[in-house]
């Protein structure tokens, strides 16, 4: 107690100042005083106590907005790699869809949208294309002889070299069994039959390994080139005329499409 | 509810089976249904029930393939609740399998796993003609 308030209080209770003319009104001063101390002093208990409170809550909120962020976090993660496994797997699905799984080629679908592709930008583009339809000659015999694996092992190495002969811009593609369809975009009728006769040149003079005996093919191509009142796959159906006038002329060679 | 759970799978759901007498739940197959929180829901429920008024241990037999975000958080919620029940120690246990040759969802499952401390397999199917 502030030494003040003890010697007030003392005054008040010595019996020689009961009868002083400000006794009453000093008493009364003093328990108002007393008494306003006591609520303060509540009011400030109150007060800290709320304060501690709520710090409380608020490190248990931050706690709380930590463990959900992480949460958040995770989900995100997760989620965001089964999107990946699915994007990747939708592209192996088109992949599929669109390549031939024995020679890793462009298979028929993909080959007739590339085509009507070509066509559509021969149009605007005012260039032509060609195409070319390839068959592999006596493919029959192949397949008795080496059996149909030795006849694939020959699809897959013919797949390879034609990958490897064509010019970059070019696309090939597996038309169906033995027979080959290229697709030459801005090439004249004359250059394209240059690329197949060295073509033809290139494919007689190699060998292919079917177990430990190398065999030797021979291709026969027909060639077309695209006119541009004709739809892409006209085109392909005069490639495939001449084809066959090669095959039945001793196969081994090529022809144009007049 | 003391009684098994049945929920037939399709393609875009899984198949979910709970077995009450020996605490066995599985959840096969794709989950990205049009509403996760409604076939969910009835999962946890079932669990929680289970956890709850059942003493016997829970396992769960998993094998889920693609998830959609609503089923991941779902599957994050489920694992929350072994969780807490392995923390109150409730014998729980999680077994994923999947197929040796989709290595990437077992990686997922470890990202699953990431916060579990009760025992939680992962591990390659045998695979099945």
């Amino acid at each position: 107690m502030h030494p003040l308030l003890e010697q007030i209080e003392a005054l008040l209770a010595a019996p020689d100042h009961r009868d002083h003319p400000l006794h009453a009104a000093l008493g009364q001063l003093y328990r108002l005083h007393i008494d306003e101390q006591k609520r303060l002093e509540r009011l400030l208990n109150i007060a800290d106590g709320y304060q501690q409170f709520t710090q409380t809550d608020l490190a248990s909120l931050k706690q709380q907005y930590e463990r959900q962020l992480n949460k958040e976090r995770k989900l995100s993660r997760i989620s965001d790699r089964y999107q990946q496994l699915m994007r990747e797997r939708n592209q192996a699905l088109k992949t599929a869809a669109t390549h031939d799984p024995l020679t890793g080629l462009a298979n028929r679908r993909l080959m007739d949208e590339q085509l009507i592709q070509a066509g559509v930008e021969a149009v605007r583009g005012g260039k032509p294309f060609c195409v070319a339809m390839l068959d592999i000659d006596h493919f029959k015999q192949i397949n008795d002889r080496y059996g149909h694996d030795g006849g694939d092992r020959i699809l897959v190495s013919l797949a390879e070299s034609l990958r490897g002969q064509m010019r970059a811009g070019d696309l090939c593609g597996r038309w169906g069994g033995e027979e080959f369809v290229l697709l030459m975009q801005n090439t004249s009728l004359e250059q394209a039959g240059q690329i197949v006769a060295r073509l033809i040149e290139y494919l007689r003079n190699l060998t292919f390994a079917v177990t430990d005996i190398p065999v030797s093919i021979t291709v026969s191509i027909g060639v077309a080139e695209h006119s541009m009142v004709e739809a892409p796959l006209d085109t392909v159906n005069r490639a495939d005329r001449v084809l066959l006038d090669a095959k039945q002329e001793g196969r081994n060679s090529y022809r144009l499409a007049g | 509810m003391n009684s098994d759970i049945q929920i037939s799978g399709t393609q875009s759901t899984p198949t979910v089976r709970g077995d009450w007498e020996t605490g066995c739940l599985t959840m096969q197959g794709d989950s990205y249904p049009e509403n996760a929180f409604e076939l969910f829901d009835q999962i946890i429920r079932w669990i929680g029930s289970f956890l709850e008024q059942n003493r016997l241990p829970l396992r769960l037999e998993l094998q889920l393939v693609y998830l959609n975000t609503s089923s991941v958080k779902a599957m994050m919620d489920i694992f929350d609740l072994l969780e807490d029940a392995h923390r109150q120690g409730r014998p729980v246990s999680v077994d994923w399998r999947y197929h040796a040759e989709n290595e990437r969802i077992a990686e997922l499952a470890e990202e699953f796993r990431e916060d579990c401390t009760f025992p939680f397999a992962i591990e390659p199917k045998q695979a099945t003609p």
